[in-house]
C-alpha cells in the first residue's frame, strides 16, 4: 500500500453519485477494474494472503523501524487486544448480554424479548436465507481454467418481479445474481427465472406428455434490456424480432431523443455504461416487464466463489407460497381443470401423479369429460 | 437490517467521542476504550440470518468515520474501528470492509500523513487490513437499490468530529483564486468593452480588489483561528502516550500539514500585489464575503452555494476546486445549516 504511489491524473471515469445514497452517475462498468488495477498493486487484489512473519519484516522494512519497535507493536496492535472478556471465561455469543450499554444491545433484547412474547416461528424467508448462504460459502474451482482471474469485476444485479399481481408488502419480490463483468447480457437474461417464460398456452387433456413441449420460453424468444437510451436484443435465434423496434419509432415520431440498439449476445456487462442504484428494464414475451438495478460493482475478492462455472450465482431468491394438488395436499399443481367431473371443485388443480391417476386408464386413455390446462405455479421457481 | 442503524451509529460516536476526549491517536488508548465498553459484544446475540446483514451495516456505518470530512483523529478512530468490528465479527467468511474508488485518494494522503508523523500504529493496522484482504475494493461506498433507499433519512453529521480547522483556507485556496482573479480581470474587460463612461456608478457592482479581500479574509480566519482554537489545535496534534519531545514534533508536522493552504494564498498575495499596482481597476464581485464589515453570508453560505455550482454545471468547478475534497463538499451538506452560524458570530474586521 506504501510504495504503489499513483499520481493523480484526473480520472473522469470514477464513480460518484448523482444522487447520495440513491444512485450513481453513467460510467462505464470495467472503468472501475481498470481505476482499481492501476491504483493497486497485483498484491493487494491477489488471492494469495501473505504470511504474518513476512508481511511484518516487510513493514519493519519500509518503516525503518527496529525490531524492538515491530515487536511492541505487535503486541500493541494485537488481536488479544480487542478481547472483551477474561481470557478463561468465555461469553456465549448467542445471546444477547442482558446488561449492556451499547444501545444497539439493548435494543436487540427487547426486539427478541417481543418476538419470543409472539411465538412466531422462524418464517420462510429466514429458513431461506440460510440455505444460500450454504451455497455461496468456499467454492473453489476443480480446474485452474474456471478460475475467475485475479482482478475480475463482479457485478451484484437485482431483477424484481412484475408488481402486478403480488400484493404490497414492502419487500419487493425479486432475485439478486451475481455475475462477472465478462459475462454477456444474454447470460443475464437466460440466469432470469420467470413464470412467464414456463407458461403453457393450450388445452391437452388428450395429449397430456406434449404439454412440457410449448413453453413459452422456446416458443416467444424475444427479449430486450434497456439501459442508458439503448435497447440490447436478444438476436441469438433466428425467430428473435426485434420487438424494441416498435419503441424506437414511437419515440421517433414523438420528438424524443432518439433511442439506440444493440445485441444482447455480443455485449459484455462490463461494456456497459450505467448507473448504478438506477432501475432498469427488462421485458420478455411480449410484455412481461422487469426493472433491473446493479446495485454493485467491485474487484473479486477471495472470499467469493471462485469457480466461474457457478456464474451467474444465484444469492437471493423471493419465496411465494405454492399451490397444493387438492387431492394429496402435497405437491405443487401442475394442472388446472374445467368441467371435471372427478374433481371436488371448478376449476381444480392436481398434481402430475394424481391427475394422470384420476383421469386416465392404465394406455393413457383419457376418462370422461373435462378440459386440462397445465399449470405452473408461481411458487415452481423457488 | 435499518432498524438497528441509528442505534449502531450511536454506540460507534459514543465510542469515538471517548477516544476524542483522549487526545490520542495510539491504538493503545482506542482498544482500552473498545474494551471498557465491551464493544465487541455487539455482535452477540444477532440471529443466525441476521449476521451476514448486520456485520454488512456495521462495517458500513464504521466507514464513514475513516473518510472526510472528519478529522484526522476521528479518521485514525474510525480505522481501528473497522479493523476492531472485522475481526469481531463472527461471520465466516467475513464480511469485508467496502473502500470506493473515489474514496482512494482520500486513503493514500491518510497514510501519507500517518507515515510523516511516524504514527506507526495507525499505518500498521491500515496495511494489515489490506494484508489479510479484509478489503474490497468497490465501485461505491455501500450497495446502492433505488426504490429502497429513498425513504431513508438523511443521516446527521457529528459535527465534534469534523475538522473545521482548514475548510476555509482549502476552499480559498491559490487555484481558486488564481482562477478567481482572471475571471475577474475577464470580467472588467468585458464590462469596459460594453459600456463607454468608464466610471458610470451604475457598473461598480463588484469590489474592485476582490482577490485580495478574499485572501486578506482567509488569513484573517487563519490568524483568529490560531490564537482562539491554541487549545483545542492540541487535541488533534497532541497525543497521550508519547514522549513530549515526540509530540510537540509532530504538533510542528501537523500544523505545517494544516497552514499548507494558507502558505499558498499567503505566496499568492504577494503575486497579486505585483498585478494590483499593474492594473488600477475597479474591480469587484458579488462573491465577497462582505462589504461593510456587516456579514451577508447569511444567505446562503460560501460552500453551500460553491455545492450547488458544482451539482449544475459540474466540470468547471470541478477543475478550480481540485485541491479541495469535492466529495466532503457533497457530503456536507448537512451541516451547511449550521456550520455558517459559527462563522458568523466571528466579527471578520
Ligand atoms: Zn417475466
Ligand atoms: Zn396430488
Amino acid at each position: 500500500m506504501a510504495a504503489s504511489e499513483q499520481s493523480s491524473v484526473p480520472d473522469t471515469d470514477i464513480p460518484d453519485y448523482e444522487y447520495i445514497g440513491v444512485n450513481t452517475k453513467p460510467f462505464r462498468i470495467g472503468s472501475v477494474r481498470d481505476g482499481w488495477l492501476t491504483r493497486l498493486r497485483p498484491k493487494d487484489y491477489s488471492y494469495q494472503q501473505e504470511d504474518k512473519d513476512t508481511f511484518e519484516a516487510n513493514f519493519a522494512e519500509a518503516m525503518g523501524i527496529s525490531e524492538e519497535t515491530m515487536a511492541e507493536l505487535r503486541s500493541v496492535c494485537s488481536l488479544d487486544s480487542l478481547r472483551c472478556h477474561a481470557e478463561d471465561e468465555l461469553p456465549d455469543t448467542e445471546v444477547v448480554p442482558p446488561d449492556s450499554t451499547l444501545k444497539t444491545l439493548i435494543q436487540r433484547k427487547k426486539r427478541q424479548d417481543h418476538k419470543a412474547s409472539l411465538k412466531v416461528n422462524k418464517n420462510r424467508h429466514d429458513l431461506y436465507a440460510d440455505e444460500l448462504e450454504r451455497l455461496i460459502v468456499g467454492r473453489t474451482p476443480k480446474t485452474e481454467s474456471d478460475r475467475i482471474p485475479e482482478g475480475e469485476i463482479i457485478l451484484t444485479i437485482n431483477v424484481y418481479y412484475p408488481a402486478v399481481f403480488e400484493k404490497f408488502n414492502y419487500i419487493r419480490p425479486h432475485m439478486t445474481l451475481l455475475m462477472t463483468g465478462s459475462h454477456n447480457l444474454t447470460e443475464l437474461r437466460d440466469a432470469i427465472c420467470c413464470i412467464s417464460d414456463l407458461q403453457v398456452c393450450g388445452e391437452f387433456s388428450r395429449t397430456p406428455d406434449m404439454a412440457p413441449d410449448f413453453l413459452c420460453k422456446d416458443h416467444f424468444k424475444s427479449a430486450f434490456f434497456f439501459f442508458e437510451g439503448v435497447f440490447y436484443n436478444d438476436m441469438r435465434f433466428p425467430e428473435c424480432q426485434d420487438i424494441s423496434i416498435t419503441t424506437i419509432n414511437w419515440a421517433k415520431s414523438h420528438n424524443f431523443p432518439p433511442f439506440t440498439q444493440a445485441k444482447m449476445e455480443d455485449t459484455l456487462l462490463q461494456d456497459l455504461k450505467l448507473k448504478v442504484g438506477f432501475p432498469y428494464l427488462y421485458c420478455h414475451q411480449g410484455d412481461c416487464e422487469h426493472l433491473v438495478i446493479i446495485t454493485d460493482v467491485r474487484l473479486v475478492h477471495k472470499y467469493d466463489c471462485l469457480d466461474k462455472k457457478l456464474y451467474p450465482m444465484l444469492t437471493h431468491k423471493h419465496k411465494v407460497l405454492t399451490q397444493k394438488c387438492a387431492v394429496c395436499h402435497l405437491f405443487i399443481a401442475r394442472w388446472y381443470t374445467t368441467s371435471d367431473q372427478f374433481a371436488p371443485s371448478d376449476p381444480c388443480l392436481f398434481c402430475d401423479k394424481c391427475f394422470r391417476m384420476l383421469h386416465y386408464d392404465a394406455d393413457g386413455n383419457k376418462l370422461g369429460e373435462f378440459s386440462a390446462y397445465p399449470y405452473v405455479d408461481r411458487g415452481a421457481l423457488n | 437490517m435499518d432498524f438497528c442503524r441509528r442505534h449502531v451509529k450511536s454506540d460507534c460516536e459514543e465510542l469515538l467521542s471517548r477516544f476524542r476526549r483522549t487526545q490520542s491517536v495510539r491504538f493503545e488508548i482506542f482498544s482500552g476504550i473498545w474494551r471498557d465498553m465491551k464493544f465487541a459484544s455487539i455482535f452477540y446475540g444477532t440471529m443466525f440470518h441476521e449476521k451476514r446483514p448486520f456485520a454488512r451495516l456495521v462495517l458500513d456505518i464504521a466507514s464513514c468515520y475513516f473518510l472526510p470530512p472528519f478529522s484526522f483523529q476521528i479518521r485514525v478512530g474510525g480505522l481501528y474501528l473497522l479493523h476492531s468490528l472485522y475481526h469481531s465479527q463472527d461471520t465466516v467468511p467475513p464480511e469485508q470492509i467496502r473502500l470506493a474508488l473515489k474514496d482512494w485518494e482520500e486513503v493514500k494522503k491518510f497514510e501519507r500523513d500517518a507515515v510523516n508523523a511516524q504514527h506507526f500504529d495507525v499505518v500498521f493496522i491500515l496495511h494489515q487490513l489490506m494484508s489479510c484482504k479484509a478489503i474490497h475494493f468497490t465501485a461505491m461506498p455501500t450497495l446502492i437499490m433505488f426504490p429502497k433507499k429513498r425513504k431513508v433519512e438523511r443521516s446527521v453529521l457529528c459535527e465534534d468530529f469534523v475538522e473545521r480547522v482548514a475548510r476555509p483556507q482549502e476552499l480559498i485556496n491559490i487555484d481558486l483564486l488564481e482562477e478567481l482573479s482572471n475571471v475577474h480581470e475577464l470580467y472588467e474587460k468585458m464590462k469596459s468593452s460594453v459600456t463607454s463612461q468608464a466610471e458610470s456608478s451604475s457598473m461598480n457592482l463588484t469590489h474592485k480588489d476582490l482577490t485580495s479581500r478574499l485572501r486578506g479574509a482567509v488569513i484573517d480566519f487563519h490568524n483568529w483561528q490560531q490564537t482562539k482554537n491554541g487549545v483545542d489545535e492540541e487535541e488533534v496534534s497532541g497525543e497521550g502516550t508519547s514522549s513530549q519531545l515526540e509530540s510537540s514534533k509532530r504538533a510542528e508536522l501537523l500544523a505545517s500539514i494544516k497552514s499548507k493552504a494558507f502558505g499558498e494564498a499567503a505566496e499568492m498575495c504577494k503575486s497579486r500585489r505585483h498585478r494590483q499596482v499593474e492594473v488600477d481597476h475597479p474591480v469587484s464581485e458579488e462573491e465577497s464575503p462582505h462589504p461593510s464589515g456587516r456579514s451577508r453570508i447569511s444567505k446562503p453560505s460560501l460552500r453551500a452555494r460553491t455545492a450547488e455550482n458544482i451539482h449544475i454545471s459540474g466540470e468547471v468547478w470541478k477543475e478550480a476546486l481540485s485541491r479541495t475534497t469535492t466529495s466532503s463538499l457533497s457530503t456536507l451538506e448537512s451541516t451547511a445549516e449550521e456550520k455558517p452560524k459559527k462563522i458568523k458570530r466571528f466579527k471578520w474586521r
